[in-house]
């Protein structure tokens, strides 16, 4: 397979950084079980080995957080929207 | 890193530490902190605590309340001192946070030691002098256990701002107010109604503010302008 | 390095057998509860336990049909990957080499399930041995809902996660199928003494 359409992912640096460079707390997750839409910040914290954050709603294991000394493991279900800041004026 | 540069007694089971913290980047009202504390041998504890001071004011302050069996915290309310120093991370939470920008309606209800970001809420709106309508509904066991009673009472004459304690366990000789566990006669009373769509924040154990979110939704309030902070049973 | 916290001792005691503490562990006295969600309260009846997967015949075991199998009373060092280690606690239950005689199987992996969604994978051969049970007493008195209760899976040659609480069924399988904890960075298979904690220990 060829194709000469894609960049590589250091061309979005930008974008993937607005994308991934949030407040964790206010990203909103769009649960994959009840479709519900929530902050984090709203999400239901448990502490177990790691860390779960499950749906006010439904319970859904949205996001589960592996702790270890030198590096967290992340993963994650469902749709999430970042707010984008408005643009600079002028 | 954070050196306490001094220690208040708040009550016989709290403390607020002053901390300098080099390089603060600075922080919103409601959000907290993780402090990390590091033993000789490299044993390691962390915690999240509420920062209580404005963001207006120069140093950063931590109300802690001491948790039975905890690690943590009976460190820092019974042993830490004036030059003592440990790892503070943050600000964090962006979901729990006011600004006086914002304006107001508000209402916070804080249950325990859960009244400290709301505190940062009220210093932040007292310093920037915001007339934004604030109601606050303070659960406390009794009145020794009560957090920064005189400060709240000598910010209350302020337009917009009222303030109303319930004490579940001991209320205060000769108390007429609430003493009862919040309930929705209570929440009614103290207002504000629905309609205003206020925005809410509540903070303190979980089963409080369980109890305090399912009472304002029940009320009819929007629940997407409902914020709620818990910690839990693995505090301390 | 990090500042030292002058006085900072942590919850430890320093009068412990060090040759009972696998490395990184300090011992704690009281019991904390860990967990990935929300407590269930599943009452015993209507409460089961399923053998299934890669097995000649599933089985099903009521909680009349485990009470009365075999039971064993254990006293066992425990160890949670959170680095709390918990010494001489008292479990009664049923041994997974009782509920494993006779079954036929290919398999080499397990996975246990619980109510609530957990599953944990261990391998097949670190539920026989005498090394395994499926417990509903601890300390001699009924398991508490938060501990795990009516009945949580007991592996304590491996760090706590494995030991599923609310366990309701162990799926037998030709793979390794990495659980809740195991597919978030946690080791796959967690000897507290090798101290596999994390993918790559």
């Amino acid at each position: 397979m060829s194709d000469d359409l894609h960049l590589d992912g250091n061309g979005i640096a930008g974008l993937l950084g607005e994308a991934l460079l949030f407040d964790p707390t206010t990203l909103l997750r769009r649960c994959r079980s009840c479709g519900e839409q929530h902050a984090l910040g709203e999400h239901r914290a448990y502490r177990g080995a790691g860390v779960v954050l499950r749906c006010p709603n439904c319970g859904d294991a949205g996001v589960v957080i592996g702790i270890q000394e030198d590096r967290l493991v992340v993963r994650a279900h469902g749709a999430y929207t970042v707010a984008r800041a408005p643009a600079e004026a002028g | 890193m954070a050196t306490i540069v001094a220690v208040v007694a708040e009550t016989p089971r709290a403390r607020t530490l002053v901390l300098d913290v080099p390089d603060w980047p600075g922080h919103r009202a409601g959000q907290h902190v993780d402090v990390r504390l590091t033993a000789e041998d490299g044993y390691q504890a962390q915690r999240s605590y509420s920062i209580a001071s404005a963001p207006e004011l120069d140093a950063l302050e931590l109300t802690v309340e001491l948790v039975e069996d905890g690690e943590v915290s009976p460190y820092l309310v019974e042993e830490a001192r004036a030059g003592d120093r440990f790892e503070v991370r943050g600000p964090i939470g962006g979901h729990f946070t006011w600004s006086a920008d914002e304006g107001g309606p508000l209402l916070l209800v804080g249950g325990g030691s859960g009244l400290v970001p709301l505190m940062a809420m009220l210093r932040h709106r007292a310093a920037r002098r915001s007339d934004a309508e604030a109601r606050v509904l303070i659960s406390a066991r009794s009145r020794a256990e009560a957090l920064y009673v005189a400060e709240l009472a000598a910010l209350e004459p302020r337009a917009g701002l009222r303030l109303a304690w319930t004490y579940t366990r001991r209320p205060p000789d000769g108390w007429t107010g609430w003493a009862r566990r919040v309930d929705a006669a209570m929440l009614a009373e103290l207002g504000p109604p629905p309609e205003a769509m206020a925005r809410c924040f509540v903070c303190g154990p979980t089963p409080f503010v369980e109890t305090v979110t399912a009472l304002l939704v029940d009320a009819g309030h929007e629940p997407a302008l409902i914020h709620a902070e818990r910690f839990g049973p693995t505090g301390g | 390095m990090p500042p030292i916290s002058r006085g900072f001792h942590g919850r430890r005691r320093a009068d412990v057998d060090a040759s009972r503490l696998p490395p990184g562990q300090y011992l704690t006295t009281d019991f904390p509860v860990l967990s990935a969600g929300p407590t269930p309260l599943t009452p015993t009846t209507g409460w089961s336990l399923a053998l299934d997967g890669a097995v000649d015949e599933a089985r099903r075991w009521s909680w009349s049909d485990l009470m009365a199998l075999p039971q064993e009373t254990v006293t066992v060092d425990i160890h949670c990957v959170t680095k709390w280690s918990k010494l001489d606690t008292t479990w009664t239950g049923v041994s997974l080499d009782t509920l494993l005689d006779g079954v036929r199987t290919d398999a080499s992996f397990a996975v246990a399930w619980s109510d609530g969604g957990y599953t944990t994978n261990l391998p097949l051969a670190d539920l026989r041995g005498g090394r395994a049970w499926i417990v509903h007493a601890y300390g001699g008195a009924p398991l508490e809902p938060e501990h795990g209760g009516p009945a949580r899976l007991l592996v304590p040659h491996l760090y706590f996660w494995k030991s599923a609480k609310w366990v309701r069924g162990i799926t037998l399988t030709l793979d390794d199928q990495p659980g809740f904890w195991e597919s978030a960075g946690y080791h796959d298979y967690g000897d507290p003494w090798r101290e596999q904690r994390y993918w790559g220990d």
